[in-house]
């Protein structure tokens, strides 16, 4: 990734103010304030902060904002938002910056889960056999404990009350926290399921400003709950 | 035990601003009835300050950079001399329990919301 050199020259004739005017995040009318500046826990990382991010946005300096690392780094915590007297949407306006990545270039695995999730429903490419298991043998340990004696997760059951998506994390390296939310369904009575296709309740489009991925996995949620005539969603991811 | 709880900047200050309702009240209300005098952090709700973790940063490689970005999280949770921190948010639990063997603050414990609740239910 190429740091962005403030020094350098800018070719002027190669702005192209208002450029991004249809994103609807309002950032051609900032005042330059820098209030989002002096909020941002991450000012001054690699000579980011988020008001020179507005303003090659606003100047419509695409190659540069989109090569730059700085929209990866920001967290989309939205104090810099909270604070701009203009109500400048700086965190939307970071995801378009992200979207206009080359989905190649996009950093991490972001992109490489989302991809692993299109083809199969969820991040780690996890098959339904292995999903199923794995939620079967945490719920065998949950039955030895007392009180949950008899305790069962009900896969894919038909007409539940409440459909609960799985944090791939959960199905990984963090299968006791599988527990927490199981015991507390047991305790309340509550009437539950969890599908065993397309569980994923992570969604890394939103984080890679992909709109289209991201729909995709939204969409297999509601198809979830159509398939098993379900009205209630926990989706705490 | 010393206990404190963190809004997620999207359950917070981020849902606020985007559909006009934050969620900083509900989460209270649970974490009072499984835990007496805990304490808040400051700043707080609105003002809270982002852990770092968000917005795909756990998953993006560039670490030096998350990390460094927490040092004020970490900060914060020492002056409020919490040794318990609550929060509800997997991201939130994911970078927070990096950070704490990043800063020293071994003895930190990071709690679910909802393993508390499951912790303190008699069944
Ligand atoms: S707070 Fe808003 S108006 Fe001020 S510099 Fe930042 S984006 Fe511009
Ligand atoms: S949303 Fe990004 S730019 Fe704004 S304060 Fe948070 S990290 Fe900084």
């Amino acid at each position: 990734m190429t740091d962005i050199d403030t020094h350098q020259t800018t070719d002027l004739n190669g702005l192209d103010p208002g450029r991004f005017r249809d994103w609807s995040c309002d950032q051609d009318f900032c005042v330059t304030c820098a209030l989002c500046s002096s909020a941002c826990p991450v000012s001054g990382i690699d000579d980011f902060d988020p008001r020179k991010l507005v303003r090659m946005t606003a100047l419509g300096m695409e190659d540069e904002i989109v090569e730059a690392r700085w929209p990866w780094i920001c967290t989309m915590c939205g104090k810099c938002e909270n604070l701009c007297p203009m109500d400048i949407h700086i965190p939307a306006m970071v995801r378009r910056i992200r979207g206009l990545r080359d989905r190649d270039a996009v950093p991490g695995i972001l992109h490489k889960g989302l991809e692993a999730a299109m083809q199969s429903g969820n991040n780690l490419g996890l098959p339904r056999e292995d999903f199923v298991f794995i939620l079967e043998d945490v719920a065998e340990e949950v039955a030895e404990e007392p009180g949950f004696e008899g305790f069962k997760v009900p896969i894919d059951k038909k007409g539940a009350n409440l459909l609960t998506t799985i944090h791939n994390k959960l199905v990984n390296t963090h299968t006791e926290d599988l527990k927490h939310w199981w015991k507390i369904f047991h305790a309340a009575g509550e009437d539950w399921t969890v599908s065993s296709v397309n569980w994923e309740g992570t969604n890394w489009g939103y984080f890679t400003g992909d709109d289209e991925r991201m729909k995709v996995m939204v969409d297999r949620i509601v198809e979830q709950m159509e398939r098993l005539e379900v009205k209630n969603l926990m989706w705490p991811e | 035990m010393p206990t404190t709880y963190h809004d997620p900047c999207n359950y917070g200050r981020r849902a606020e601003q985007m559909f006009g309702r934050g969620f900083f009240d509900e989460p209270r209300w649970i974490l009072s009835q499984c835990v007496e005098n805990w304490v808040e952090l400051y700043p707080t709700a609105q003002r809270q300050i982002c852990c770092g973790g968000g917005g795909g940063a756990l998953t993006s490689g560039y670490n030096d950079e998350r990390i460094h970005y927490g040092r004020r999280k970490m900060d914060q949770i020492r002056a409020a001399g919490a040794r318990m921190i609550v929060v509800p948010c997997h991201s939130c639990h994911g970078q927070l329990n990096n950070l704490k063997s990043q800063y020293d603050f071994e003895d930190l414990t990071v709690k679910y919301l909802w393993e508390l609740v499951a912790d303190c239910m008699v069944v």
